[in-house]
């Protein structure tokens, strides 16, 4: 299957090369879970906010083609 | 001894008195409140001899209490009719506090309107004002300048003044603070009290507080450990010791994106195509390249350092950020996808003096009209220099805001809560902040009750944004514990390791007790929270707010958002139960309608 990944801010530089800006499309096996996708990135062990499809999503969901999971580190503002 | 100071314009004359023993645990917004529920009529004429403008920094002001050195501005609102505070970073509150001034209160109005007056109070608290017709329809940035060199040799002084807007009493303008550069870039920008202050003739305040000290504390030492504990938390929060000083606040954009909570294009969308070319990110880069400050803190004492410098593309100061706020609505809710248009247009709003947000909702709504299209920051930047500035009929009418634009071109959906502009989250996939929109007596004000911490972020909890379960508890709990930070004088970004860190939160008690020598405790704390917001919740009954005022436009009921579909569901018994603390605390205080 084919998702979309988006990484933000300081966890850009653990997408895969050939990522266009924030985001690359990786080919995973089918029913492949978000903390998989985290471990196989190897994004630092720290608190994150994760979407999936622009939903919080934990770690055991898993995944469908053509989902989008986006990750970011700890942010705020306003 | 804390003292009030009042300058009244109708005769020139200035009192000095001590600050009352009812309000010596006030500062702050609860300062400002108080003396607006106390001495403004609810009936008054927000723009007439019987408001007043009230200045007051927090209780801790003056300190070297951790991001302490917030100023609260408060008045009767002209945008939203009703009691308003509205609070900035900038050098003020620390010159305020540090000259003794719990509150200076600008009062009546001069019989010459054209007359233009500099409030000058110098180190020894000696008041002078001073005539600067020739200031007139100067923007904030000439008369920064005018005012640096009328100070000559004397270097430390805050300044506190209004552009052209507010000197023809526009809805939207704001008051624009100094920051530790002298730049008047920090702004206590919403609910029109720029046009408060033009209506008193006062053009420019200067607070001179060279060589003056820091305040005295009650309990030094026992203040100084308790700086120590709130910092080290602070430094210790992904928040607030990495990801606001790397990115600052503009870090948000792609995450509200993301969340489908980004309002584009007059909050007919949650997901603005363009938002990669106007995200933090991307903010810092071309700051970098550019050779602009990427972090430095808005007041002295702050150790978050959230603030940044835009340059243009010869490395010349612009403007300020521009902060998340000013991003999204002069960027994606104009369609707007270039950062040196909104910087543009950043810049004019700062020098005009005119609240980003509400320029940037007007400017969507006026979008939608059909006679600019979405996307044409040249064309916004023309309205805003050619028309608001000059003050032309057009002028006059996008001046006072997104709701009087819209209803004098036909707008159906026009984004506000008591006549005041929605800021940059959509309240239908992002329901929390929906409800402190609906239900802060700001009219729609994120600040006042920030719930994107447990719907989008996950800080101090979690609670699903899209579904209507729990958002008016969230709210609630959010809008008491931001009454209290205004009125400490904390910026509220300190509430990001408040909520996650509990030692935080203790430090917050224990820098109040060891300062004041009042008993502080978590308990005081919350009630100075609820204290605040029942003033401004009965102050605004007086003036005839009700339930029905606590709602949100009809079309985010009806018109869903995508990408979620969404639309906002909290119900009403849940608005209506949000401000249910009022009459108990009311009561406690021995208030139950506006008056001395």
């Amino acid at each position: 299957m084919r998702v979309e990944l988006a990484l933000f801010a300081s966890l850009r530089r653990y997408l895969p090369e050939g990522a266009h800006g924030h985001e690359r499309t990786i080919d995973l096996p089918d029913g492949t879970t978000v903390g998989q996708v985290i471990a196989l990135l190897h994004l630092p062990d720290e608190p994150r906010v994760v979407f999936v499809n622009g939903r919080h999503a934990p770690d055991d969901q898993r995944l469908h083609d053509g989902d989008r999971l986006a990750v970011f580190p700890p942010v705020a503002g306003g | 001894m804390r003292k009030i100071v009042r300058v009244d314009m109708s005769d020139l004359s200035v009192r000095t008195e001590p600050l009352p023993e009812k309000w010596a645990r006030y500062g702050g917004r609860a300062l400002t409140d108080a003396i607006v529920f106390s001495e403004v009529p609810p009936a008054a004429d927000p723009l007439g001899p019987e408001n007043k403008l009230v200045f007051a920094p927090g209780i801790l002001g003056g300190t070297t209490a951790p991001n302490g050195g917030r100023i609260s501005a408060g008045a009767k609102s002209p945008l939203t009719g009703g009691i308003k505070e509205s609070n900035a970073g900038g050098q003020a509150a620390h010159a305020l506090a540090k000259l003794g001034i719990a509150a200076l209160v600008i009062e009546g109005a001069p019989a010459d309107k054209d007359a233009r007056y500099l409030v000058k109070i110098a180190q020894d608290g000696s008041v002078e004002l001073k005539r600067v017709d020739e200031w007139a329809g100067a923007g904030n940035y000439a008369v920064a300048d005018g005012i640096k060199q009328m100070m000559g040799d004397t270097k430390r002084y805050a300044t506190i003044t209004i552009g052209p807007a507010g000197e023809m009493g526009m809805k939207m303008a704001g008051i624009a603070v100094s920051d530790p550069d002298g730049y008047p870039n920090r702004f206590c920008g919403r609910g029109g009290l720029g046009a408060v202050m033009g209506s008193k003739g006062v053009k420019a305040i200067v607070l001179v507080d060279e060589g003056l000290p820091t305040v005295e504390h009650a309990d030094r030492d026992a203040f100084n450990a308790a700086v120590k504990k709130f910092a080290a938390a602070l430094r210790e929060h992904a928040v607030t010791g990495q990801g606001l000083p790397t990115y600052g606040t503009n870090i948000l954009a792609n995450i509200i994106n993301e969340a489908g909570g980004y309002p584009t294009r007059n909050f007919s969308s949650g997901r603005f195509e363009l938002v990669e070319q106007i995200s933090g990110e991307r903010q810092r880069e071309v700051t970098l390249e550019r050779g602009g400050n990427v972090k430095h803190g808005c007041h002295t004492g702050c150790v978050i350092q959230c603030s940044r410098y835009w340059v243009d593309a010869d490395g010349r100061y612009l403007t300020k950020g521009p902060e998340y706020e000013s991003v999204w609505s002069l960027g994606a809710d104009c369609g707007i996808g270039d950062l040196d248009d909104v910087a543009a247009l950043d810049r004019a709003c700062g020098d005009i003096g005119i609240d980003t947000i509400e320029t940037g909702v007007m400017l969507g709504v006026y979008m939608e009209s059909g006679r600019l299209a979405f996307g044409d920051g040249k064309g916004a930047l023309r309205l805003l220099e050619e028309e608001v500035r000059k003050g032309t009929d057009l002028g006059r009418i996008l001046g006072d805001g997104a709701e009087a634009t819209g209803v004098a071109f036909g707008v159906k959906r026009i984004p506000v809560v008591k006549h005041q502009g929605l800021p940059a989250y959509d309240p239908r996939p992002i329901q929390g902040i929906g409800v402190t929109y609906a239900t802060s007596p700001m009219g729609a004000d994120h600040t006042a009750g920030y719930s994107i911490t447990a719907n989008v972020l996950n800080v101090g909890g979690s609670v699903d944004p899209l579904k209507p379960d729990g958002q008016a508890e969230l709210s609630k709990g959010l809008q008491i514990a931001t009454g209290m930070l205004d009125s400490m004088g904390f910026c509220i970004f300190v509430a990001f390791a408040v909520l996650d860190i509990p030692e935080a939160f203790d430090a917050i008690s224990e820098m109040a007790a060891a300062h004041t020598g009042q008993p502080w405790d978590a308990d005081a704390l919350m009630e100075l929270g609820k204290e605040t917001l029942a003033m401004e919740r009965l102050y605004n009954e007086a003036i005839g707010f009700g339930p029905e005022h606590d709602r949100l436009p009809r079309f985010f009921y009806e018109e869903k958002l995508p990408p979620h579909e969404a639309v906002f569901t909290v119900p009403e018994a849940d608005l209506d139960s949000v401000f249910d603390f009022v009459p108990e605390t009311a009561a406690k205080m021995g208030i139950s309608k506006p008056g001395a």
